[in-house]
């Protein structure tokens, strides 16, 4: 088995490969995740992201169109629960910098924006409406860990972590799961598993917790009665959107649509309890 | 002589005479006139009758118009079910192997 961490997208990323001499793949994969990141990033004033929500239209390059594509596509499955037009949102509530840079304390005025605008592709060129900026943090960590678990599983079964977006190709792999009360360990085989919450990434603002989960209904931090979700999908991006939508839809909610999505999920609310739903049992 | 024939005579055409009037009566003829003469009642039954079937053909065009939107409904209702229940069955088809294990896990997943 062999392994390699390292930061990128403003978190930790571990490969694990089940073979041997696969040093060269890993170096490439890690370069692959510094690339997607340079296009993908909002914090970066050149990444290709950047130039779009700055100019309106763009014409772009592969990965970004078809992130876009995704999070698009991930909108209309989830009824806009999971929207890329949160960035002014996550701004307006103090997301304002790569999240390490981000003050735990502040006195900024937090308002709630308006999500949902149109974002229009014809061919290789994306379209904003007047004053919409796209945020594609988590989906764009889901994306990088599914390519780049394309990109290695031809040295042998992989799994690869961007900080909690899980991707695996092959092999069956033992992944922890934070619970209430301790940890359980799921054993996956191909696709994907991801965690959101407000367990993380949170800050405060006039004495107010806040958070990055952003309700594209309100514009504004989800009230949840849930701390954190876990989901397994078909791969990481689809695991990724429906952690989000699965957060903002509330512990009822969320079971109930995973019952029906035969999606296995684990849901921990803010009251301290473990559920498991979507089959898992 | 001529008495006696004449009371004979009367005597029989008295007896014409009665069993003429007897016939007449008997025919009844001012029966027939009323006959012919119509009945408001009958007149209003039959009124009531012709309204009443047209009701009944404008009803059972209503009922054959509301039938035939119900079965396009149904249909489309149908079809609707048959995607859904399709997609469900696709989404447990893709969706990955997954089981609560008891192993010490490789890697861990937080929120993100």
């Amino acid at each position: 088995m062999e392994s390699r961490r390292f930061r990128a997208m403003g978190t930790d990323i571990e490969l694990l490969l089940d073979g041997d001499g696969a040093g060269e793949a890993l170096a490439a994969a890690e370069s692959e995740f510094h690339r997607l990141e340079a296009i993908l990033t909002r914090f970066r004033p050149d990444s290709e992201l950047s130039r779009l929500n700055e100019g309106g239209s763009l014409d772009a390059g592969p990965e970004l169109l078809e992130v876009v594509e995704l999070a698009l596509a991930a909108r209309a499955r989830t009824d806009g629960r999971f929207d890329p037009t949160v960035h002014d949102a996550v701004v307006s509530a103090g997301y304002d910098r790569s999240f390490e840079h981000v003050p735990e304390e502040g006195t900024g005025v937090i308002v709630g924006s308006v999500c949902g605008g149109a974002v229009r592709i014809d061919g290789t060129r994306i379209e904003l409406d007047e004053g919409v900026r796209l945020d594609l943090g988590g989906i764009g960590k889901g994306y990088a860990a599914m390519r780049v678990a394309e990109l290695l599983s031809a040295a042998g079964p992989v799994l690869v972590n961007a900080g909690g977006d899980i991707a695996v190709r092959e092999g069956r792999w033992p992944v922890g799961v934070e619970t209430a009360e301790s940890e359980l360990t799921l054993e996956l085989a191909d696709g994907g598993l991801a965690t959101s919450g407000s367990d993380r990434r949170r800050w405060r603002r006039n004495g107010r917790e806040l958070h990055h989960l952003i309700d594209p209904a309100t514009g504004s931090p989800a009230p949840s009665d849930l701390l954190r979700v876990t989901v397994v999908g078909s791969d990481a991006v689809e695991a990724e959107v429906w952690a989000k939508a699965l957060y903002i839809a509330g512990e009822e909610e969320a079971a109930r649509e995973a019952d029906v999505r035969a999606m296995p999920c684990v849901l921990v609310t803010t009251g301290g309890r473990t559920r498991l739903a979507g089959g898992l049992a | 002589m001529t008495s006696h024939v004449g009371r004979l005579y009367s005597l029989a055409l008295a007896l014409f005479v009665f069993f003429l009037t007897w016939t007449a009566i008997g025919a009844r003829p001012w029966a027939s006139a009323s006959v012919t003469r119509k009945d408001p009642r009958l007149a209003a039954l039959a009124a009531r009758e012709q309204r009443l079937r047209h009701e009944s053909v404008a009803v059972q065009r209503l009922v054959k118009h509301r039938w035939a939107v119900y079965r396009v409904q149904l249909r489309k209702r149908q079809s609707q079910i048959a995607a859904a229940k399709q997609a469900q069955a696709q989404a447990i088809a893709a969706a990955p192997s997954v089981r609560v294990v008891n192993l010490p896990p490789l890697t861990a997943t937080r929120t993100s």
